[in-house]
């Protein structure tokens, strides 16, 4: 057989080089600055042992990429991806087309001058955040190609199933067919407005109160507070000044860096769909193209933090089962007004029934919702209130807040099934509300304990797969008939 | 209400974990008759013989004796055409059901105790969670395996 092979693009070269140098970076980090310190013994070698140290692992990560380039190479043959690479130990991969479920596309910084993309290939078994393969720089056409290949390759595979044979024209024909279907129709688009509102309320916030938590801390114990308050002298009273100005630049840089960070990755965020895939598109400077298989993803959650919902903004994250590239949690719609999220969903989702739940919990439960954290809270309020006797008992107030924040979960819950679909809502911080199909529950789970069957309530769990793991959809308290209910629903056997 | 399944496991699975807990009770007692030796030593106050004593006998009573004979009392299980359905937990009590379609392989698995009482585990596994059945009579389980995976090749999904 002579098929063609192909090779990567010598960019590869630079891209492992650079991939290897961040792994090593921190060893490398330690070394050098080691190294750095005691350098006056005369003996050149002895001085200078870190530098040559850093040379020669730099030589070797270089080499080794340009082993990896040298030796990497894939070709088709008998319906199947074949990939040869490696040195010393030659790894021979073969991946046949029907096993491969997607192909994600990713652009960096150094793919974009010479028009060239890394490729990963991820089938049903690439579950653990790894894609099955991946070739790290392949030129567009080669892209296309191997595109082209595999639609080719399963279709014949299909079609010989009917015994039909297939003609060269055929094929061709049907191959552009795919392309224009792969297009697809785009169903959303973050706009500008929601990129900045999207980089500048994201998780980055958190990192920044934890920091300064962290900071606070360390400053709290540098710093008697209360001492200084009773004798500051105007040069303390500066150098405070100095320090909370400080803090609050480093606060500031940390979160303008999340801001910039989150701009320059959901950059022109964009999803479209065909008959059979998702694809998600974004990023500024390193392109991003994911594709995600209808029939792969698991469930659907509209997921809200109070933040956003104050402003009728939420999130829209899809469980795939299915990991490469971003995990197996995809984010669909990072940002979108709630009331504009129902059209695009529905034309990705046509089966989906999205209107919100309304089978609500029973009051009876509500106290489950809070009774729980007095195992922490008693504590808790009992040493604070001891140890800083007056202010400590300032800590009482947790007790309303947490009731309140019980109550308010409690509120927020409810379930809904329709057909062979369930709707469940549950807060945990964030509002989630999460859409889920009968055949993608993999199993099912009633909880009671027996304070909850004193009152008639009960747990209910189901899992769902995500990736290689579950991601559970539960709803706390629930009215022990319903619960037996939607266990009774999702029961096989059973017929209602 | 809704029906308990219909299986109990093995008699000898309850020896079993009462034998567990007499190991797990054993280790306590070495603790304790440690802390004893310490006391001795250095002359600690007598409510510590006390409470070491105290703390072995009640873990003995409990994880030797009463939660044994609560969890086997508890677990319960039904295999049946399109279904596995599970009841177990002492606290909490927790109700599984598993779609026979759902179903990606069985496997049992035998220790060196449970082979000595010819016992077996079966576990369940499903593209996303794992379950098991401790305790069962060792032909039991083989059976039981055999015949959920019979179940599980016909099973077919009409969702």
């Amino acid at each position: 057989m002579s098929e063609p092979r192909y090779k990567l693009h010598w960019v590869t070269v630079l891209v492992e080089t650079l991939k290897a140098l961040k792994d090593a970076i921190l060893p490398l980090a330690v070394v050098l600055f080691t190294g750095s310190r005691n350098n006056n013994t005369g003996n050149w070698f002895l001085d200078n042992w870190s530098l040559l140290f850093g040379v020669v692992l730099a030589l070797f990560l270089i080499s080794s990429g340009f082993i990896k380039w040298r030796r990497f190479t894939y070709w088709f043959e008998d319906g199947e991806l074949r990939i040869e690479s490696g040195l010393f130990v030659k790894k021979k991969r073969y991946i046949p087309f029907e096993r491969i479920q997607s192909l994600n596309y990713t652009e960096g910084i150094f793919h974009r001058p010479f028009g060239l993309v890394k490729v990963e290939i991820e089938t049903a078994a690439s579950g653990s955040g790894e894609s099955e393969a991946e070739l790290t720089a392949v030129t567009r056409e080669g892209a296309d190609r191997i595109k082209q290949r595999i639609a080719e390759g399963k279709r014949r595979k299909s079609e010989s199933g009917e015994g039909l044979p297939l003609t060269e024209e055929s094929s061709e024909e049907t191959a552009h067919a795919a392309d224009r279907e792969n297009a697809g129709r785009t169903v959303f688009t973050l706009s500008p407005k929601q990129l900045i509102i999207l980089a500048t309320t994201s998780s980055g916030i958190g990192v920044i109160f934890s920091g300064a938590a962290i900071f606070l801390s360390q400053f709290g114990e540098l710093l008697p507070i209360a001492k200084v308050g009773r004798e500051l002298t105007s040069l303390l009273k500066f150098g405070v000044l100095l320090i909370a100005i400080l803090v609050f630049l480093a606060l500031l840089g940390a979160w303008l860096l999340s801001v910039a960070m989150t701009f320059f990755s959901y950059y022109g965020f964009k999803v479209s769909v065909t008959d059979e895939e998702l694809i998600i598109t974004r990023g500024l400077i390193e392109k991003k193209r994911t594709t995600v298989p209808l029939r792969r993803i698991q469930s659907v959650s509209l997921q809200e933090n109070p933040l956003r919902q104050l402003f009728g903004y939420g999130r829209v994250v899809v469980h795939s089962a299915g990991a490469a590239g971003d995990g197996s949690r995809i984010q669909l719609f990072p940002l979108v007004m709630k009331k504009d999220m129902y059209g695009p969903l529905q034309e990705i989702f046509p089966d989906l029934d999205i209107r919100d739940p309304d089978g609500k919990l029973p009051k009876r439960g509500r106290r489950f919702y809070y009774r729980i954290d007095f195992f922490w809270l008693v504590p808790i309020i009992g040493l604070l209130s001891w140890f800083f006797y007056p202010y400590g008992l300032w800590s009482l107030l947790l007790i309303p807040a947490v009731i309140g924040f019980g109550m308010w979960q409690h509120r927020s819950a409810a379930c809904r099934i329709t057909g062979n679909q369930v709707t469940i809502r549950a807060r945990g911080f964030g509002l989630e509300t999460s859409y889920t199909m009968k055949k993608r529950i993999q199993s099912a789970e009633l909880r009671q304990t027996i304070f909850q069957k004193r009152k008639d309530v009960a747990t209910i769990h189901l899992n769902v797969k995500s990736g290689m793991g579950v991601h559970d959809v539960s709803l706390r308290q629930m009215d022990r008939r319903e619960a037996e209910q939607l266990l009774a629903w999702y029961e096989p056997g059973e017929r209602s | 209400m809704r029906q308990q399944p219909a299986n109990k496991l093995s008699g000898k699975g309850l020896t079993v974990w009462q034998l567990y807990g007499m190991l797990q009770t054993l280790l306590v007692l070495l603790v304790a008759v440690g802390a004893g030796v310490l006391a001795y030593l250095f002359d600690w106050p007598f409510w510590v013989y006390i409470a070491a004593a105290a703390v072995t006998i009640v873990y003995g009573a409990l994880f030797g004796y009463v939660f044994p004979r609560i969890r086997w009392a508890r677990w319960r299980y039904e295999v049946r055409e399109t279904e596995i359905e599970l009841q177990h937990g002492i606290f909490i009590v927790k109700r599984t059901l598993i779609p026979m379609v759902r179903v990606q392989h069985v496997d049992t698995a035998q220790g060196p105790i449970l082979k000595r009482y010819a016992l077996s585990a079966i576990s369940i596994s499903t593209a996303a969670t794992v379950h098991s059945i401790p305790m069962l009579a060792a032909e039991e389980a083989d059976e039981l395996r055999n015949r959920i995976s019979a179940l599980a090749k016909v099973a077919e999904d009409d969702v």
